[in-house]
């Protein structure tokens, strides 16, 4: 499949990139309705089929989560007080730092939905990406864990595992040695999308929406299009002044806004 | 280091150094032996094995067995979970091995390439020996890298050959720029290890029998010595020499630009790319002494070929390049500490006092301060085991801070919640396997392969003359080209 | 009159190029003389004519075929499979430039290294006119003479200060 027209808006010298910033599908956290309950974690594990990875290498850092709440503390003993609570995830940059650095194309920008794809069957496993992803939300499947002999139980002298029967059928199942990350719930998009074409409409506001924002308890999480002036990711991005990117001086134009202190 | 307290600025080691007077005929250039004599020699030092070295090999052999073959089998088969990698540091001994092995192996093209360039007479022993060690040092470099790999069987993927996907490797990767630039540094260097042994082959084919003589033929590919045949090896020895000093820079740069190329505070610098050649260099030349003084130690009549003044200009190489070193890491830290980049200056306390301080410190101490406390002093440098001592403290020094420089200042990144510190697990185990094969293959390669190219150490006693200049004997170099 | 080839072993360069001019004066030529030796010695100092060699060309060749197949990988394969990655060019000229760089080595180094084996038709394991005391540093001198006039030029070899002087015979090497 060749290309030759390219449209520079979309990928090409930095400084054309900057028009396109907003993207497509976007997201909007607010931190002040986060409570740190971690539903959507759960939610997210269940929908992309990720694997749990046992008490040991969880500690040591590797656990599968494509998102994480992340909690900090501030002040002095006895006047210590949390932070808000922050879900940090994939923020699908606009000019994305580990796409650059995979030697075999494995992490590549979407034209069409303008997200920062991971190829699991492309993944060599040489790990560029993840140290190159400023937010740290790379995940590598350090082993084979989905098969794994701990989840499985001995049934009739066979290995059985009662979790497979949850996986996602519109989900892949990670073998060892491949990146991963959020994907915005990809499968949903494009489930969504293939229903509007064949209805001969384009996709509404809120028709669907990612695992997380979908079990989020107090609609801390917001999905939706961001180019369109009426959704309510849109608005909530442009109306609101104490919106913020996270580590917006790395000029990676993430797609995810984040509200706090309102 | 109580040896060099006599030495500093003793009265009688300057008398001596007064009364010395360096007679030229020490030096190997003015103490020629016949040709035939010097092949004698070679082969002998080829063919006597004590039954110390077979145990050493035999030790060698099971650690590659084990160490090497079977922990990197054991990895490939559970998944890169058994190593210690981990969010924040991806990337753990595996690149500081990579990146080690091909700092030795730059020692090498230096002393063959950079020094014949300059008509440096003193490498002409020690060529092979430095240029072997480039080979072996990149096959340790390109096995650490597919160690490091998490779908190591699919590799082949990098490389830029027409397949049915129709799919080619991404040439905006680092990671691809060093791919195409090691190639390259193998296959040259491994071509100019063998071109200016093709006439020792043949040398050898002369003078042996059996497997061995069937061997050398094969290899020596019907060299005779005729004036078309020399005419031909010498333009490609020359052009080599000169193309290989670009590649070899190159190489280490592209090395350095994993990281420089990374968005992490501390790898971002834009002088990481001297600052790794020189650091390449600086652990290179410290192990060309330890192989130098082994070599001396454990072969026959090496003492011939490998003398004091051979040591000595080691030594000074490896003074300049401590200097040179010491230069690009300031500028590395001084501009890294003033700057007031918050990550940056985390990460600068983090070395200074957290719990890899001890390491820290340590590479200042063996990469710096010995170097430049012992190296000026001639007698320090003209010891063999001492200079092969403060090599090894320099290899330590670099090993430390090339694990500083990947797993260490991974550990801290813009994003407080993941900084966590790496344990090193069977990394050890294949790190130990590919020292042990690195040992092994040298060892297997001073019994098959002749280490000293006869032929340019006979050339050069030929270009060598003692010259009547006034009452002196004046030592005088010719050009024969 | 069938020719034979006489082999002169010399320990030096000296009596070596003496010999050569003798053997000019006797009505040998260059093209039927020959000189082996086990340390190059210029043609200058033995009076032979310059050595030609094409290892320079070819090498030169290898490096433009090497830059042609940089400018391929890193300016052609991504118009012929485009994939887009975070916001670079899609034909980027600074990597490019190390691409160029590491291709054009690469090709001249092999280049170069094929140019000696093709040159000197590297590998030939034909018997070839060879002594082994060649590898032990001495000069050998190869020509060609008519056999009847073998015994004449032996002495004057001999008087010239040759160690040996031989009929060479190819030999298995």
């Amino acid at each position: 499949m060749s290309n030759l027209s390219i449209d520079l808006n979309h990928v090409g010298a930095k400084g054309a990139l900057a028009e396109e910033a907003e993207g497509k599908w976007g997201m909007v956290i607010d931190q002040d309705l986060c409570t740190g309950c971690q539903a959507c974690v759960a939610a997210c594990a269940m929908e992309n089929n990720l694997p749990f990875v046992m008490e040991e290498d969880a500690a040591y850092g590797r656990t599968l989560h494509w998102i994480r709440i992340e909690r900090f503390w501030e002040g002095e003993y006895p006047e210590v007080r949390t932070t808000p609570y922050q879900p940090m995830l994939c923020q699908q940059c606009g000019s994305a730092p580990c796409e650059p650095v995979c030697p075999v194309f494995a992490s590549v920008h979407s034209q069409a939905q303008e997200l920062n794809l991971q190829v699991y069957n492309r993944c060599i496993g040489t790990r560029y990406c993840a140290n190159n992803c400023p937010y740290q939300v790379r995940t590598f499947n350090w082993r084979d864990y989905a098969i794994e002999p701990f989840h499985a139980n001995d049934f009739e002298g066979q290995l059985v595992y009662p979790l497979h029967n949850q996986f996602n059928p519109d989900v892949t199942v990670r073998r060892r040695g491949v990146m991963e990350k959020c994907t915005f719930c990809i499968q949903r998009i494009h489930k969504a999308e293939d229903k509007a074409k064949s209805e001969g409409r384009d996709v509404e506001d809120g028709e669907f929406t990612t695992a997380c924002a979908q079990a989020c308890p107090t609609n801390a999480i917001t999905f939706g299009l961001l180019d369109n002036p009426e959704s309510l990711v849109n608005q909530l991005t442009k109306h609101q002044e104490h919106g913020y990117h996270h580590l917006e001086e790395l000029n990676t134009q993430p797609r995810i806004t984040y509200l706090k202190e309102g | 280091m109580a040896v060099t307290s006599g030495y500093l600025g003793s009265e009688k080691a300057h008398a001596e150094h007064h009364e010395e007077e360096h007679d030229p005929r020490e030096s190997l250039m003015y103490d020629p032996l016949p040709r035939g004599v010097m092949n004698d020699m070679v082969m002998e030092s080829m063919h006597t094995t004590s039954w110390k070295f077979w145990v050493v090999l035999g030790i060698l052999a099971f650690l590659v067995a084990t160490c090497f073959f079977y922990a990197w089998g054991y990895m490939i088969a559970k998944g890169l979970g058994v190593a210690g990698v981990m969010r924040p540091a991806y990337w753990g001994v595996f690149l500081v091995n990579t990146v080690f092995w091909i700092g030795i192996s730059h020692a090498g093209t230096f002393i063959s390439a950079i020094l014949r360039v300059f008509k440096a007479e003193f490498r002409r022993p020690f060529t092979r020996a430095a240029e072997l060690m480039t080979t072996f040092g990149l096959i340790q470099a390109g096995a650490s890298i597919f160690m490091h790999l998490g779908r190591v069987w699919l590799a082949y993927w990098m490389f830029p050959i027409p397949n049915e996907r129709q799919l080619w490797p991404n040439f905006h990767s680092p990671l691809m720029w060093d791919l195409l630039a090691i190639t390259t540094y193998v296959l040259g260097s491994t071509m100019y290890l063998f071109l200016p042994l093709i006439p020792d082959l043949a040398m050898a084919r002369d003078r042996s029998t059996g497997w061995r003589k069937t061997f050398y033929r094969i290899l020596a590919l019907g060299f005779r010595g005729t004036e078309g045949e020399w005419r031909h090896l010498t333009t490609a020895m020359n052009i080599f020499a000169f193309a290989i000093i670009p590649v070899m820079f190159s190489v280490h740069t592209i090395v350095s630009w994993d990281f420089a190329m990374a968005m992490r505070p501390g790898w971002s610098s834009t002088v990481f790319g001297p600052y790794f050649v020189l650091g390449a260099l600086h652990s290179g030349m410290g192990a060309v002494a330890i192989v130098l003084v082994i070599m001396r130690a454990t072969m026959k009549h090496m003492d011939y070929f490998i003398r004091k003044e051979h040591f000595d200009a080691l030594g000074k190489l490896m003074m300049i390049v401590s200097f040179a070193y010491a230069y690009f890491f300031f500028n590395d830290y001084i501009v890294q500490w003033y700057g007031g980049d918050k990550w940056t200056d985390t990460l600068l306390h983090w070395l200074e006092e957290g719990p890899m301080a001890w390491m820290f410190y340590q590479m200042v101490a063996f990469n710096i301060v010995i170097p430049f406390l012992t190296l000026w002093n001639k007698r320090i440098r003209t010891t063999p085991w001492l200079l092969a001592l403060i090599g090894l403290l320099i290899n330590v020094g670099m090993y430390w801070e090339r694990y500083i420089i990947v797993p260490v200042t991974l550990s801290i990144n813009r994003m407080p919640f993941t900084w966590r510190l790496y344990e090193p697990r069977i990394e050890i185990f294949l790190t130990i396997g590919t020292f042990s094969m690195f040992l092994l293959f040298y060892m297997i390669a001073s019994r098959l392969i002749p280490l000293i190219p006869v032929w340019e150490v006979q050339e050069g006693q030929m270009v060598h003359t003692l010259r009547k200049v006034g009452k002196a004997q004046v030592p005088t170099v010719s050009e024969f080209e | 009159m069938s020719d034979t080839t006489l082999m002169a072993l010399f320990e030096d360069i000296d009596p070596a190029s003496e010999a050569i001019d003798k053997l000019h004066e006797m009505g040998v030529t260059d093209d039927r003389m020959n000189v082996i030796s086990g340390v190059p010695v210029t043609h200058k100092m033995l009076g032979r004519p310059h050595p030609w060699t094409n290892v320079s060309r070819i090498a030169l060749g290898g490096a433009v075929a090497g830059f042609f197949v940089g400018l391929f990988l890193n300016f052609g394969t991504p118009l012929l499979y485009n994939v887009s990655v975070g916001g670079q060019y899609i034909t980027p000229i600074p990597p490019g430039l190390i691409i160029v760089f590491e291709m054009t080595m690469l090709f001249a180094l092999l280049a170069t290294f094929l140019g000696v084996f093709l040159d000197s038709f590297f590998p030939n394991y034909r018997p070839m006119e060879y002594v082994p005391e060649i590898s032990d540093g001495k000069i050998g001198l190869f020509f060609k003479v008519p056999q009847d006039d073998q015994q004449k030029f032996a002495d004057v070899m001999n008087e010239m200060g040759a160690e040996s002087v031989q009929p060479t015979e190819a030999r298995q090497l």
